[in-house]
């Protein structure tokens, strides 16, 4: 009967267990990270009497974590990776929305101030009209502060981002350390369910912020580290991320390991995540994005600039700059300690490209890289790149190295630089003139100014149709005010039209004139209704002049924004691939060791069955000793 | 395969979230109008839009330039049509002035109307456009062309003439420079003009002349001679290097010809009398008229005089028919221009209506596909819904 109570109450403890470990899962159902727990019975160990063995009753033999640690693994790849795209993509989308906006369109800006300069163009001496335009090169200008400005706050914002997230991995290291610690004192005994879940979750956490690896030690401890095997946590010691100011942009913040070797940079190690993501969408399109958007100021800058110093304001003067000139940046490294100083220089704005470079001194030789293309040249400089000059001067050190970005700075420094509407060049610099004493029929057309040297003209040009100009019966004209003539043109072959070029000029000469006809070339004085450099200013919208001779400023821009949305629109759709993926793997994950009620349920009823059961078998115990002590009483 | 509790509740609340963000996405389409919303949505028709848009301002600045240009370019006809209406008042006054019974009263009062019709002239010529400015003046916009100082015209302006832009390689001229339209015309009869000596003392004179395409451009000087007054009125023809290119007899009413040139005389030039060929160069329009002003001023009735006055009068008609037939090919060069207006015009719009049905096809929502799609879109959320109501009662806990 002692058996019968002991074989009872052994029951009635592991079903109060069982029960306890139920309730605890119906507690924990709504618990983030809970997993859930298993009841394991032991039948006691057999007592051998009388050439029989006999059951002892039972035992909890232990509560069961339920998991599956390759589907946990599972997890953390996936959550690194809807990590990455999850982030990339909520950036992405604001440069999406900002270019998307119709408000905010640059394009429309750039076609209403090509449209100002035309109807200048229509009414060239019209103060009016001249107003009109710099009022949209005001917009213009305008549309370009508040694009530069919102990727620059993007930038800076990743920047604060690179900061508190580092600063988070630090304490989930941290606290991932504790844990370990926690868990290798409890020796080889049973480790308590709750720190590991705990675990299992800062390990999670850590890995939607970047990508990591995790080992798991013999005495229940894991180590943490890095993709690239650099080691975050082992043990219970973590090791902290650093993170420092870009050497060549102190708006810039990298991401540092301080090592046995000292500290070192790994940003370009850090994949995955949303710290990977934010730090891949900087590499992949925020700058680019800068860069393209500044070679698009740039060009306009330049291209307006350039015409509108070939050409004649209102008041007479040849004109001056419209936008104001920007500057082509290059930056030296913190850690120089040369004293080199590098400038550059635009050459060529048709070939200007939305490239950055570095300059790097190796001791004897200069070596310029293209970061896009990864083309390099060496020698002592200057070096000549993409319609880029970049000369050197002073002592470097060995090392030095400068980050040079033609095309940076046009976006933040784009501004207008004229303020008096009559500065407006409409007007050629320079006019032809035919005497009305011509016996011939010969004109001057299209007559352009290619160089600014050569204006105002010193002194007029005169071109006399001399039938020998060039050797008897060679016809061509003479040519007075200006060195380079004799120019040939035979009225036989050419009098439909031909180019003919002086110093800084071009123009063309047709019809047939006689002997000592002559054509000028003189300055424009008081041609207040010449429209000719207005045209040639609103001709600069659409010629394919940029990217040698490919693009407009038009396809500058729609390929930027073409880029945006090509990007945005691929991190949408991995971000929406990652997330069914760790949505399954999650699931799996779940499906093991979640808790479902219903089964829980069942287990309560299951169980409470039981602990009825053993108490039943307590009372039988109960039963039979009254009945043997009411048989033994009498 | 087995559930947590938390995933029944997290896939229908997952399933009606998603659905949510389709019918919201659907609904801004339905709102706008539009189906690509930022570049992601499709960033090469996001490309397109910004072109297509592009263009079409372009375009439509063309159309502006167009109107303007044509404006401008009507403006200038009108001009020119009151030129011809003048100048051919003068020529009536001309073939006027130069009948048999004019009196020297009759031809000063000709030659006050004609001094009248050149301030007309004039002053059509300074015609400003609705910018206020001068019209023929080339680019010296502000300048007035044309100011007549003691019955001297001089041309203030340039050679300067103003294009617009109505087409992407398309630039047509909005004016013409006044040294175009009123100086550069050929003098005479285009080839050559002529005069008659002023102490030509027999009464002959010039009437029409006419050049053929061989007429070799040099300055002629026809003399007559007579060696005794029976003797027959001899011509010599000399060209600039006094070599002698025809002679012959003259009798009253023949023609001279010499050198692709063809004059007819009429009258009886004296022994000694001379005239004189010169090859054609510009003339201006105002002193073409102010020749005829100042001669019919000064002839007296004396038959010599009259006949300096025929040989004048011949010459001004001449001018003046040049000027004409100059002005009706400014006019028809206006014409050209106006027609290539309208053709470019009509190519524009027919451009930007196609930029914009191409626009529409890219950029608009197919409202009929996209309220279906929201019906059909309603319908799953209310489905998901009501799902989750029904799962989320179900527990084992209610049988207990």
């Amino acid at each position: 009967m002692a058996d019968l109570i002991n074989i009872g109450t052994s029951a009635l403890l592991s079903y109060q267990t069982a029960l306890n470990t139920t309730s605890n899962n119906i507690a924990n159902v709504n618990t983030e990270g809970y997993t859930r727990q298993r009841t394991n019975f032991e039948a006691l160990s057999s007592t051998f009497t009388g050439g029989f063995f006999f059951g002892n009753g039972v035992e909890v033999g232990s509560i069961q974590r339920i998991y599956d640690q390759f589907l946990t693994a599972d997890v953390l790849n996936r959550s690194s990776s809807f990590g990455s795209s999850e982030a990339y993509h909520s950036y992405a989308s604001r440069l999406d929305s900002l270019f998307g906006n119709s408000g905010s369109n640059l394009q429309s800006s750039m076609d209403a101030f090509y449209s100002a300069v035309q109807d200048v163009a229509n009414n060239p001496s019209g103060l009016p009209e001249r107003q009109a335009l710099l009022g949209q090169a005001g917009g213009l200008v305008d549309q370009f502060t508040s694009l530069g400005g919102a990727l620059e706050n993007v930038n800076q914002e990743i920047s604060s981002r690179v900061q508190v997230e580092v600063d988070e991995i630090n304490a989930l290291s941290a606290q991932i350390a504790e844990i370990n610690d926690e868990i290798s004192s409890t020796g080889s005994r049973a480790i308590p369910s709750q720190l590991l879940d705990q675990r299992e979750l800062l390990v999670k956490e850590m890995a939607s912020k970047l990508s990591i690896q995790t080992l798991e030690q013999a005495d229940g401890t894991i180590n943490v580290s890095l993709a690239n095997g650099t080691s975050l946590v082992s043990s219970s010691l973590s090791n902290n991320l650093t993170t420092f100011r870009n050497e060549y942009d102190p708006f810039r913040m990298e991401i540092g390991y301080s090592g046995r070797a000292g500290d070192v940079a790994i940003t370009d190690d850090i994949v995955g995540g949303s710290l990977g993501g934010a730090l891949q969408f900087r590499e992949e399109l925020l700058v680019p994005t800068q860069n393209q958007l500044g070679l698009i100021g740039a060009t306009i800058t330049t291209a307006f600039n350039q015409q509108q110093q070939l050409g004649m304001d209102l008041d007479g003067n040849i004109g001056q700059e419209f936008f104001s000139s920007f500057n082509l940046r290059s930056v030296s490294s913190s850690f120089n300690t040369g004293s080199a100083t590098v400038t550059v220089d635009l050459a060529d704005i048709g070939q200007l490209t939305a490239d950055d470079y570095e300059l790097r001194f190796d001791g004897v030789d200069w070596r310029l890289t293209n970061l896009t293309t990864n083309d390099s040249q060496t020698g002592a400089g200057p070096f000549t790149v993409n319609g880029v000059t970049v000369s050197i001067a002073g002592t470097a050190a060995t090392g030095d190295s400068y980050l040079i970005q033609p095309s940076r700075d046009a976006q933040q420094q784009f501004s207008l630089a004229m303020a008096d509407p009559r500065g407006i060049a409409a007007a050629a610099a320079v006019r032809s003139e035919q005497p009305i004493s011509n016996l011939g029929t010969s004109a001057v057309s299209d007559l352009r100014v290619t160089d600014a040297t050569t204006i105002p003209l010193a002194s007029d040009v005169t071109l006399t149709f001399n039938p020998d100009a060039l050797g008897a019966g060679v016809p061509g004209f003479d040519v007075t005010g200006i060195a380079g003539g004799p120019l040939a043109y035979d009225p036989g072959t050419q009098s439909g039209g031909t180019t003919l070029t002086l110093a800084g000029f071009e123009f063309t000469v047709s019809g047939t004139p006689e002997s000592g006809d002559s054509l000028g070339i003189v300055n424009n004085v008081g041609g207040t209704g010449d429209n000719t450099n207005a045209l040639l200013l609103a001709d600069l919208q659409n010629g394919n002049s940029l990217l040698n001779g490919t693009s407009s400023q038009q396809d500058l821009y729609s390929a930027m924004v073409a880029d945006v949305g090509i990007k945005t629109a691929r991190a949408g759709a991995s971000m929406e691939t990652e997330a069914v993926l760790l949505n399954q793997a999650e699931q799996s994950v779940e499906s093991i060791g979640g808790v479902n009620l219903d089964e829980e349920a069942a287990d309560l009823i299951r169980f409470q069955q039981a602990y009825q059961a053993a108490a039943q078998i307590v009372s039988v115990a109960d039963t039979l000793f009254n009945t043997l002590l009411s048989a033994t009483g009498r | 395969m087995r559930l947590s509790t938390v995933q029944v509740f997290q896939n229908g609340i997952n399933s009606i979230l998603s659905q949510q963000a389709q019918v919201n996405s659907t609904q801004t389409e339905l709102t706008t109008g539009k189906k690509v919303l930022t570049p992601s949505d499709d960033p090469a028709a996001a490309a397109e839009i910004l072109r297509i848009n592009s263009e079409l301002t372009v375009v439509d600045q063309y159309q502006d330039n167009a109107v303007l240009a044509e404006n401008q370019l009507e403006l200038e006809e009108g001009a020119i049509d009151n030129l011809e209406n003048v100048l051919q008042r003068v020529r009536e006054l001309v073939v006027q002035a130069s009948n048999a019974t004019q009196s020297e009263e009759t031809r000063s009062a000709i030659s006050t109307e004609i001094a009248e019709r050149l301030a007309e002239v004039v002053d059509i010529a300074n015609v400003k456009n609705f910018n206020g400015d001068y019209v023929f003046s080339g680019f010296q916009s502000t300048t007035a062309p044309f100011t007549i100082q003691s019955g001297v015209v001089s041309y203030a302006g340039d050679d300067g003439q103003r294009f617009a832009k109505i087409g992407a390689n398309s630039e047509i001229a909005v004016g013409d420079p006044g040294s175009n339209v009123f100086l550069r015309i050929p003098s005479g009869n285009g080839s050559f003009s002529y005069s008659a000596n002023a102490g030509n003392s027999g009464n002959g004179q010039i009437g029409s002349t006419s050049a053929d395409t061989n007429f070799i451009r040099d300055a002629y000087a026809i003399d007559f001679s007579q060696a005794t007054p029976d003797a027959p009125l001899v011509y010599t023809v000399t060209d600039s290097s006094a070599a002698i290119v025809a002679t012959g007899n003259y009798e009253n009413g023949d023609s001279i010809s010499f050198a692709g040139a063809t004059l007819e005389f009429s009258g009886n030039p004296e022994d000694g009398d001379q005239f004189s060929v010169t090859p054609s160069a510009s003339q201006d329009v105002f002193s073409s008229i102010g020749a005829i002003v100042d001669v019919l001023n000064n002839t007296s009735d004396d038959p010599s005089d009259l006949a300096l006055l025929g040989t004048e009068l011949s010459l001004a008609l001449e001018n003046i028919d040049r000027s004409m037939t100059h002005f009706s090919e400014v006019r028809t060069e206006i014409g050209a221009r106006l027609n290539r207006l309208d053709s470019q015009r009509e190519i524009n719009s027919s451009f930007s209506l196609q930029l914009q049905e191409t626009l529409s096809d890219i950029e608009d929502a197919d409202l009929a596909e996209t309220i279906s799609r929201l019906n059909l879109q309603l319908t799953s959320l209310e489905a998901a819904q009501q799902a989750y109501v029904s799962v989320q009662g179900l527990s084992l806990f209610n049988y207990i």
